[in-house]
C-alpha cells in the first residue's frame, strides 16, 4: 500500500481537504505544512483562520487552530502572541478579509511591527459567498456583485496590498508576493515569512490563489489567467 | 452638605471641587465628587456635585446647600437647585445676579483670571466653614503639587487666592 | 477598575478611548510600568476586543474597557467568546443612547451587556452600584470568566466612573496579585465557531446552555433591603439601587412598608429570589434609567406571576433619593 506522503503537521483523519478542485489553498497548504516540519516548529505554532474559504482550514493541521471572525484573525493574533510571545503565530487570511474589512487591523498590526505571520490568499474576489468584488478585484472584472464588470470609479482602484505594508513597515519586516503555480516561492517564501517572525518583525505574504470555480474557469484557463494575474501584481519580496 | 460648582470648561471648577472633596476627605467628613459636561474640551457646561458626608449612596442631588456660580451662561443651568435656603457664591467672572437668594460675591482681588477659581474656593471655606482652612491648603497643595514643583511662584499666587 | 484587574493578575489590557472609561486605561498602564504586563492602545474596539480573545486562547487573563458605540463593535468579539467559550472580560460603562448620546450616564446597555450579540445571551453580567464593588467585581469577573468559561461583563455607568469618593480595600496578603496567574491555555486542538448544519451549532449551543444553568445557581448575587414585611418592592439595579437604598431608609422612618430588591448579576438573573420577594406585595415598582431594559428582563423572568408592576425610566437621567421616595410615597397614596 502507498502512504501519502505527506507533511508531519497534517491532520490525516481530516483529509482530503474541503477545498474545490484546482484551488490554490491545497499547494499552499501542503507547502506551509513542509516548512512547519522542516523548521521543527509544530510544538510551538499556533494557526488562526479567516472566514471565507481559509475557515476550511481549521482543522487541516494538527496545531492548535483557531478560527476568529470575519476581519479579526490579525488582532486576535497580536493579542495572542503579546500574551504568549514564544510561540508562532500564523494567520491564514483571505483578499476580502485582508484588504476590506480587516485592513486598519493589518495597518496597524504592520505599524506596530507586530511579530506574527501573515499569509494572505488572494483570489480576487469572496469566493466562499459566490464569487462578490473584493479590494484586489481587477477594472471590468465579472463578479457576482458586479455583474456588469467592476468600475473603478464606484468600487475603487486595485488594491496592492504589500506595496503599501512595505511603505509602513519596519525595515526588518518581511513583505512578500507569489502565486499558487510557483511552488518553491511558495516554500521559501512561507519558511522566510516564519524566520522574521522568530527575529521578532511582521511578516506578510500575499499568494496570488486560483479559484476556478469563482473564476469560472477550466484547467487551462486557470493557468493562464494565474499567468495573466503574474504580470499584474508584481511577484517577488519587497525591499 | 451639597455643594454644587457651575462654570465652563477651562475655568478650573472641576479642580476647585477636587480640592473641596479631597480636604473633606482628608477630614474624615466623608466626601463624594461627580463630574458633569459636555464634549468640548473648553467652553461648554462644566459642572460640579459634591456631597460632603460619610454615608453618601448616590453623587448628585436635588437642591444644593451651596452653590457656587463661576460665570453668567451658568446661572441658567442652575436654577432648578436652587431652594430658599441655598447659599450662593458668584465668581469675579459673573456679571448678572444668580437668584433672589442671599449671594456672596467674590473680588478678584487684583489676581489673574487663572486663580479665580481658587478664590471662589477660598471664599466658601472662610464663609461656611464646611472644612477647616488646614486641610483646604494640605488638599490644594496636594492637588497641584507637580505644578508647584515645576513653578513654585504658582505656589504663592494660590496660597494668596486661598486664604 | 485597572487595580482590580492588577489585584487579579490580569497580564493585559487592550483599550480604546471613549468616554466615560478611558481612565481605566491611562490608569492601568501607569500601573503597570516597570512591570512584565502590558497595555495596547488598538485602532479601533473590535481590536481591542480580538485582542482579548487572542491573549486568553494564550492563557493569559486579559481584559478590555468600552462603553456606548463601543460596547456596540465590542459585539463582534463578545459573540465570538460566547461561541467558543472564552473568558473575555469587559469592563462597561454605560452612557447614554443611543448612537453618540451623551457621555456621562444611563442604564442603556443592558441589551447590549448580556444579549448584545448574533447568540443566545450566553454571558456573565454584573451591575455594581458603589465604588467598593467596582473593585471587589472588578477582581471576581476575572475568577467567574475563567472558571465557567463565559464572557464576563462588569456593567457600571458614567457616575460610577466619574464619581470620587473613599474606597475600602480589604488588604489581605493574598489579595495582591504580584505576578500574573499562568494559566493553561486555552488554544490546544483545532477550535472553530463555524458549523455545516443546523443540528451541528444546535448541540453546541445546547451543551453551553446547559453548562450555563448549571453554573447559574452558584453564579447568582442579589441584595434586599427591607423585603420580608414589605407591601411595596422596589426594583432596580447599579447607581439606581444605591439611591433607592436611601430611599427606603427614609420611607421605613416614615413608617411606610416599602423594600428594595437589587439584582447584582443580570445575567443568570435571580428569578428565584426576585420570586419568593414579590409574590405577596401590593405592588413592584421598577426604577430604571432606559426605556425598560432592565424591567423587560424582570417581566420575562416573572412571568406568570401576579403582583402588579409599575415601571418608572428615564432613558439616560438618574434619580435621586428623593425622588424615588416621592414615586413610592405616591403610589402609597401618601
Amino acid at each position: 500500500m502507498i502512504e501519502p506522503n505527506f507533511p508531519k503537521s497534517f491532520k490525516i483523519e481530516t483529509k482530503p481537504a474541503k477545498f474545490c478542485p484546482g484551488c490554490g489553498y491545497n499547494l499552499i497548504l501542503r507547502n506551509l505544512g513542509w516548512v512547519i516540519d522542516e523548521m521543527g516548529i509544530q510544538s510551538k505554532s499556533v494557526f488562526m483562520t479567516d472566514i471565507g474559504c481559509n475557515l476550511l482550514a481549521w482543522d487541516y493541521f494538527d496545531l492548535p487552530s483557531c478560527q476568529t471572525h470575519h476581519g479579526r484573525t490579525v488582532p486576535t493574533a497580536a493579542g495572542f502572541k503579546m500574551a504568549d510571545p514564544e510561540k508562532l503565530v500564523i494567520c491564514l487570511i483571505g483578499d476580502g478579509g485582508g484588504y476590506a474589512i480587516g485592513l486598519q487591523n493589518l495597518i496597524h498590526a504592520c505599524l506596530r511591527n507586530s511579530p506574527i505571520t501573515i499569509i494572505l490568499v488572494n483570489n480576487l474576489d469572496y469566493s466562499m459567498t459566490g464569487g462578490q468584488v473584493s479590494p484586489t478585484s481587477l477594472e471590468g472584472q465579472i463578479t457576482d456583485s458586479t455583474p456588469f464588470g467592476k468600475k473603478t470609479e464606484i468600487q475603487g482602484q486595485t488594491f496592492y496590498g504589500p506595496e503599501t505594508l512595505k511603505r509602513l513597515a519596519n525595515k526588518n519586516a518581511y513583505i512578500a508576493r507569489t502565486s499558487s503555480d510557483k511552488p518553491e516561492e511558495v516554500k521559501s517564501y512561507l519558511r522566510k515569512a516564519l524566520e522574521t517572525q522568530k527575529q521578532g518583525n511582521f511578516a506578510f505574504v500575499e499568494i496570488i490563489s486560483a479559484c476556478p470555480t469563482n473564476w469560472r474557469t477550466d484547467a487551462a484557463e486557470t493557468i493562464n489567467k494565474l499567468k495573466e494575474l503574474e504580470k499584474i501584481f508584481p511577484l517577488g519580496e519587497i525591499v | 452638605m451639597k455643594i454644587l460648582f457651575a462654570g465652563e470648561g477651562g475655568q478650573g471648577v472641576q479642580l476647585a471641587a477636587e480640592i473641596l472633596a479631597h480636604a473633606a476627605f482628608l477630614e474624615g467628613k466623608g466626601a463624594s465628587l461627580i463630574p458633569n459636561f459636555g464634549v468640548e474640551q473648553r467652553g461648554g457646561v462644566s459642572l460640579a456635585f459634591i456631597i460632603i458626608d460619610r454615608d453618601v449612596s448616590y453623587p448628585k442631588f436635588e437642591k444644593a446647600d451651596i452653590l457656587a456660580v463661576f460665570c453668567d451662561r451658568a446661572i441658567k443651568r442652575v436654577q432648578r437647585y436652587i431652594d430658599r435656603s441655598t447659599i450662593i457664591f458668584s465668581g469675579p467672572a459673573v456679571t448678572s445676579k444668580v437668584s433672589e437668594n442671599q449671594e456672596f460675591r467674590v473680588e478678584d482681588k487684583d489676581l489673574p483670571v487663572k486663580v479665580w477659581n481658587i478664590l471662589v474656593l477660598g471664599k466658601i471655606v472662610k464663609q461656611t466653614k464646611i472644612v477647616n482652612k488646614k486641610q483646604i491648603i494640605t488638599a490644594l497643595e496636594e492637588k497641584l503639587a507637580e505644578k508647584f514643583n515645576k513653578d513654585p511662584s504658582l505656589k504663592e499666587l494660590n496660597l494668596k487666592a486661598l486664604l | 477598575m485597572a487595580r482590580a484587574a492588577y489585584d487579579a493578575g490580569a497580564k493585559i489590557m487592550f483599550g480604546y478611548p471613549i468616554t466615560p472609561v478611558t481612565e481605566v486605561f491611562a490608569t492601568w498602564v501607569r500601573l503597570i510600568n516597570n512591570s512584565q504586563r502590558l497595555g495596547l492602545q488598538t485602532e479601533d474596539e473590535i481590536a481591542a476586543g480580538f485582542g482579548v480573545c487572542g491573549a486568553v486562547l494564550a492563557g493569559e487573563r486579559a481584559f478590555t474597557a468600552t462603553g456606548g458605540p463601543g460596547m456596540i463593535l465590542m459585539q463582534d468579539p463578545l459573540s465570538m467568546a460566547e461561541a467558543m467559550r472564552l473568558p473575555m472580560v469587559v469592563f462597561d460603562g454605560q452612557r447614554g443612547g443611543p448612537s453618540t448620546g451623551q457621555v456621562i450616564y444611563s442604564q442603556q446597555e443592558v441589551n447590549l451587556a448580556i444579549y448584545g450579540g448574533n447568540g443566545e445571551g450566553l454571558r456573565l453580567v454584573y451591575s455594581t452600584s458603589t465604588l467598593g464593588e467596582l473593585y471587589d467585581y472588578g477582581k471576581k469577573v476575572f475568577e467567574v470568566a475563567w472558571q465557567y468559561r463565559f464572557p464576563t461583563i462588569l456593567l457600571y455607568d458614567g457616575y460610577q466612573g466619574k464619581m470620587k469618593g473613599e474606597v475600602e480595600i480589604q488588604q489581605t496578603t493574598d489579595n495582591r496579585q504580584q505576578t500574573t496567574l499562568k494559566l493553561e491555555p486555552i488554544l490546544t486542538g483545532n477550535m472553530r465557531n463555524t458549523y455545516n448544519l443546523e443540528e451541528e451549532l444546535g448541540e453546541v449551543v445546547q451543551n453551553s446552555k446547559a453548562d450555563f444553568d448549571k453554573a447559574a445557581p452558584k453564579l447568582v448575587e442579589y441584595e434586599t433591603k427591607e423585603t420580608e414585611d414589605a407591601q411595596i418592592i422596589i426594583l432596580a439595579h447599579g447607581i439606581v439601587a444605591s439611591a433607592a437604598k436611601k430611599a427606603v431608609e427614609k420611607l421605613r422612618e416614615k413608617g411606610l412598608k416599602v423594600g428594595l430588591l437589587r439584582p447584582i448579576t443580570l445575567s443568570p438573573f435571580p428569578e428565584e429570589a426576585v420570586s419568593r420577594a414579590i409574590e405577596r406585595v401590593r405592588q413592584v415598582i421598577v426604577f430604571e434609567s432606559s426605556l425598560g431594559q432592565f424591567s423587560r428582563l424582570v417581566k420575562a423572568h416573572e412571568y406568570g406571576l401576579e403582583v402588579p408592576i409599575v415601571e418608572i425610566q428615564k432613558p439616560g437621567v438618574g434619580f435621586t433619593p428623593e425622588e424615588i421616595e416621592q414615586k413610592v410615597k405616591s403610589y402609597l397614596g401618601k
